[in-house]
């Protein structure tokens, strides 16, 4: 694994870390998947150039743009659990607390 | 040029670090932002520059609503930097568990320095992006369609989901 692929794997491996441990904002949270999603655009928009295939190059924009309706609902979800839920802190989103 | 694009590559990195060691919200934007800057760069740098403007358009938009939204809703009356001990036990210990993996699985060699790169000659030749991303339009066009089907139903179900409080997706009991 070259430096370059390194930092890109790690970066994502970062952003699943925080995304999995625990998170005082929803909003943190939907940007570690933001953060995690961009770490998968750039080794997808690598690949055609490393192998040289035009015609996968049109992959790193069609998940640019599903992410963007990822990142769209998302938002939506924080409007709505702030509306419902009064603020924004995961803790209050809890299903285990009694 | 290799070492400056390997240097791209870290800060990619630490900005995507500075997102996940759980600082407040304005200064997970601020690295979000910074991570994508630094991935445009890196990608320009490997020659794929069409994507990266696409890219780096999307995320200006993209982090100017999410920082918005950070400001109102997620209001904190002591906002955390990274100079926090909590945030910046959050850092080392992701760093601590990416190491770990590296070493006990060997997987990086970092002797083999080297950038797989290309380059267009001439006025005539077509960037190797443009190119690919031109193929939407001809053979790809189902993908298009599916793209763009897609978006259309987000912005119903977005529309759904922050409707109000009798009649959305989400309300209160």
């Amino acid at each position: 694994m070259s430096p370059l692929h390194f930092s890109f794997y790690s970066a994502f491996t970062f952003s699943s870390l925080g995304l999995a441990f625990h998170r005082t904002h929803l909003i943190s949270a939907l940007l570690c998947l933001e953060s995690m999603m961009l770490s998968m655009f750039i080794p997808l928009s690598i690949w055609p150039v490393e192998n040289q295939t035009p015609s996968f190059a049109l992959v790193p924009i069609l998940m640019l743009a599903f992410s963007a309706c990822e990142a769209g609902t998302g938002l939506a979800m924080l409007v709505a659990s702030a509306r419902t839920h009064g603020s924004d802190h995961l803790h209050n989103l809890n299903l285990l607390q009694c | 040029m290799t070492y400056f694009v390997i240097f791209l590559g870290i800060c990619f990195m630490l900005g995507v670090l500075a997102v996940a060691s759980n600082p407040s919200p304005y200064y997970g934007v601020v690295g979000l932002v910074v991570a994508s800057v630094m991935g445009c760069g890196w990608l320009v740098s490997l020659g794929v520059s069409f994507v990266s403007l696409a890219l780096f358009l999307v995320y200006l938009g993209g982090m100017l609503v999410v920082f918005v939204y950070s400001v109102s809703l997620a209001a904190d009356p002591y906002p955390e930097a990274w100079g926090d001990w909590r945030v910046v036990g959050y850092g080392l210990g992701f760093v601590l568990v990416v190491w770990m993996g590296v070493v006990l699985g060997g997987l990086v060699d970092f002797w083999k320095v080297g950038v797989v790169t290309v380059d267009g000659g001439g006025v005539s030749f077509a960037r190797l992006d443009f190119s690919g991303v031109a193929v939407f339009y001809s053979c790809g066009v189902g993908l298009f369609l599916v793209a763009g089907w897609g978006l259309l139903l987000a912005l119903f179900v977005v529309l759904e989901l922050v409707r109000g409080l009798s009649r959305g997706a989400i309300r209160a009991v």
